[in-house]
């Protein structure tokens, strides 16, 4: 059954009326739904399911009414991550703003997991000891106490499995607009100096980077004998054999819930 | 001294003054043509006609460059990006502030002599870039500068009073200025932006005494002219080619050369059919009637937004076991350019960035461009990406090393075809694009050999560079990062000699010039500028 299908049945079980879109409206949305693919699904999702970005197909808290819509399409959310988009016609951006909300009227898919039960394996895995949610926890990797409204279901999942497939793209000052968050790094310097830990931040010239014991470290590039960016790897374990997959599901949900979302 | 004798030297300074203003100016044209006899001052936007960006002075040099220390830095009254590159001559630096403020200091202390800001109206339509300003031009007593809303205003030099104020073109219809006029013999050019949302584009020249205007060079041929035949329809009407950067001068051949941007829209190429002439382009102009004596169009019928508005370098050189006088760009297409300066044939071009739009160049220089690379609704990956491999910052030419220095963006761009509906000052772009920065990007301060192109060496950067390069005669290369390096680096090998983080990006040119016989380097970074001296 296709997510569309599915969305319909769980539409009708919920006694939601689903409501037909005018034939204008339907080449409109047709017409943002070619633009969205172009330059929103790479972190939306192609149908707005979510992924790196947080899904659409759900209430958009931010943009309550259209006007907030077409501004955040137009402006993006800099502190967030998302960026401007191109300058739109107004023809295209209603047409991207009436595929966005055409996404609204698709019912929410329930997960599997059940948030409560994620929480208890969240503390079991000792996710607590890298992670902050709500000022708890390690900085060794990213915080979490939003991370529902930041991230789709999916891509936390595959971040739990496989941290290393997709590091974060930065979408703050530092280290800068899509550089890898929490990029690995090895260092050797000329004495001879082992380092290991993640990017902070770099320049031109300069790294500076923090290990695992939370050691802030900078260095000139030219003192260095050795710098590796290793692009691909993660400092975090992968949970392929170390979860249940009930208990993944539970931690998915528990990490979706987070920061508000539904 | 007496108040009667004092009154008497005013009077009779008045009196000179009012007699003939030529004996009391201050930079006269032949002071500006003659530049390179005094290297103590930086009198025209690139240092010189030629556009070569290249000190003469000596005294920062390998061996001290370590020791460069800040002699007084200035912070801009407005927030904006500062694209600025400031003119000092007689103890006097002339620069912008964004987005349309002149000011005067004093080079010796960095503090201000007078200021003008115009009024700017709070409706001032600027599209297609940030509302910055690159510079001023001197000649004789005045100082003339352009604003966002798109008029040429002459100051006077002492006092920043108002000699004149013209507009140039309506901003309701999008245009409007950002470059830095080019002052030559009687004669103030002065280019313009806009090309995002389809002007017709044009170089102008005033006079500098009344600010009237003397000659205007459309960059899109009306019916009738030459050229017109380049475009469909009556897409000419909206065409761009905006002349956004300034241009260089050929004293001994009399002629101007001008880039020009891209056409418009620009990514959505329906209306556009041809090669849509001047655009992407460089043009020799007659400074004297504005008459087009040659053009070269580097990107035919171009859809990536490669506007031409790069820095044209002109030196002499031996190209093909031949001597010429030569013109050359390090254009946004990813390709250097050489041309002779006189006839304008095309000598030789080489890629030196990653390009896949191009399937390369004919004998005269003509791209065999690639239509798979075209804007499509879901995007087209291309190199290079929308901002170019190059852009408005300058490059720089040694006559010493002979080497092209060029600060290079490599950097991959998705490019979006979309609506283009033309309405009098609104974005009239058709699509736009999306950049693969971050770690996907870098950049690198290439140095080639200036009549071949060949790779001396190349000293690689974290990110695309939005800074202009100063070489000089010291044998450094100064240049800035966007996270806030500037830095100097061996003119012969790229070797990093000096670099201090000035903590905001660099989107700025160094120039260099002296105080009190002490050689300084300038440059902007964040919201202020930065003087830099031995100790």
């Amino acid at each position: 059954m296709s997510i569309e299908r599915f969305a319909g049945a769980l539409l009708l079980l919920l006694g939601v009326a689903a409501h037909p879109l005018p034939a204008q409206n339907a080449a409109e949305v047709d017409k943002g739904r070619q633009l969205f693919l172009g330059m929103c699904s790479r972190c939306h999702g192609a149908e707005g399911g979510g992924g790196e970005g947080p899904s659409l197909n759900r209430s958009l808290t931010r943009a309550t009414d259209d006007q907030a819509l077409r501004t955040i399409i137009q402006e993006g959310i800099p502190d967030r991550g998302m960026p401007r988009t191109r300058r739109l016609s107004n023809g295209e951006l209603s047409a991207m703003a009436a595929y966005v909300r055409s996404l609204g009227r698709h019912a929410e898919v329930a997960g599997q997991g059940n948030a409560e039960k994620g929480k208890a394996v969240y503390q079991r895995l000792g996710c607590a000891s890298c992670h902050v949610i709500a000022g708890q926890g390690g900085i060794l990797g990213p915080e979490l106490t939003n991370i529902g409204v930041r991230r789709a279901p999916g891509y936390l999942r595959q971040a739990i499995l496989d941290p290393a497939a997709v590091l974060p793209r930065g979408g703050t000052d530092v280290p800068g607009r899509g550089f890898n968050e929490y990029l690995p790094v090895r260092i050797v310097t000329r004495e001879g100096r082992e380092v290991n830990g993640l990017r902070v931040n770099e320049d031109s010239f300069s790294i500076q980077v923090r290990d695992a014991g939370s050691q802030l470290y900078s260095f000139q590039k030219a003192d260095l004998q050795k710098l590796d960016k290793e692009f691909g790897k993660s400092l975090m374990p992968d949970y392929k054999t170390r979860a249940a997959d009930a208990d993944l599901d539970d931690l998915v949900a528990y990490l979706a819930s987070l920061g508000g979302a539904k | 001294m007496r108040i009667e004798r004092l009154r008497a030297w005013i009077c009779a300074g008045v009196c000179l003054a009012l007699s003939g203003g030529a004996v009391m100016a201050q930079v006269p044209y032949r002071r500006i043509a003659g530049a390179e006899s005094d290297p103590s001052t930086w009198v025209t936007y690139s240092g010189n006609y030629q556009a070569q960006r290249f000190s003469l002075l000596d005294q920062i040099n390998r061996q001290n460059v370590a020791q460069l220390k800040p002699t007084w830095m200035y912070q801009m009254r407005h927030p904006g990006i500062v694209e600025t590159s400031p003119i000092v001559v007689d103890g006097v630096m002339y620069l912008t502030e964004p987005p349309s403020t002149a000011t005067a200091l004093d080079v010796r202390t960095g503090r201000p002599l007078w200021t003008y800001t115009p009024k700017i109206p709070s409706d001032v339509i600027v599209i297609g870039s940030p509302p910055v300003n690159r510079g001023v031009a001197v000649l004789d007593d005045l100082v003339f500068f352009g604003t966002v809303n798109c008029h040429l205003i002459a100051l006077d030099a002492k006092t920043g009073i108002v000699r004149w104020d013209t507009m140039v073109d309506d901003n309701k219809k999008g245009y409007y200025v950002t470059s830095a006029p080019l002052a030559i013999d009687g004669r103030i050019i002065i280019g313009i932006s806009g090309a995002e949302t389809g002007i017709r584009g044009f170089l102008d020249a005033y006079d500098p005494k009344t600010g009237k205007r003397l000659w205007r060079t459309y960059t899109v041929p009306a019916p009738g002219e030459p050229g017109r035949e380049t475009w469909g329809g009556d897409s000419w009407q909206h065409g761009g080619g905006s002349t956004w950067v300034t241009g260089s001068y050929d004293p001994d051949l009399h002629l101007l050369y001008w880039g020009t941007g891209n056409p418009g829209p620009d990514w959505n190429d329906d209306v556009r059919p041809g090669d849509n002439l001047y655009t992407c382009s460089l043009l020799a102009i007659d400074p004297a009637n504005g008459k087009i004596k040659w053009h070269f169009q580097f990107t035919p019928h171009d859809v990536h937004d490669w506007d031409a508005t790069e820095i044209p370098v002109l030196f002499d050189a031996e190209v093909q076991g031949r001597r010429r006088k030569v013109v050359s760009m390090a254009n946004r297409n990813g390709f250097y350019y050489l041309l002779d300066r006189a006839t304008g044939e095309f000598l030789t071009a080489v890629p030196y960035v990653k390009q896949n739009w191009t399937d390369g160049l004919d004998a005269k220089g003509r791209p065999f461009a690639r239509r798979d690379a075209d804007p499509k609704a879901e995007g087209t990956l291309v190199y290079p990406a929308i901002t170019g491999s190059a852009n408005w910052y300058s490059p720089s030419y040694s006559p010493k090393t002979r080497l092209f220095y060029h600060a290079a963006r490599q950097m991959a761009g998705i490019y979006f075809k979309g609506d283009a509906e033309y309405k009098d000052g609104t974005a009239y772009t058709g699509g736009g694009g999306d950049t693969k920065n971050g770690d996907e990007a870098s950049g690198a301060i290439l140095a080639w050999e200036a009549s071949s192109g060949k790779l001396r060496w190349e000293f690689k950067l974290l990110t695309p560079p939005w800074a202009g390069l100063l070489s000089t005669a010291g044998g450094l290369v100064f240049g800035g990062t966007e996270e806030g390096n500037f830095f100097a680096l061996d003119a012969e090998n790229g070797k990093p000699l000096w670099q201090l983080q000035l903590g905001g990006r660099v989107a700025a040119n160094p120039v260099s010039f002296a105080i009190d016989g002490k050689q300084q380097v300038a440059i902007a970074a964040g919201s202020s500028l930065f003087v830099f001296g031995l100790p």
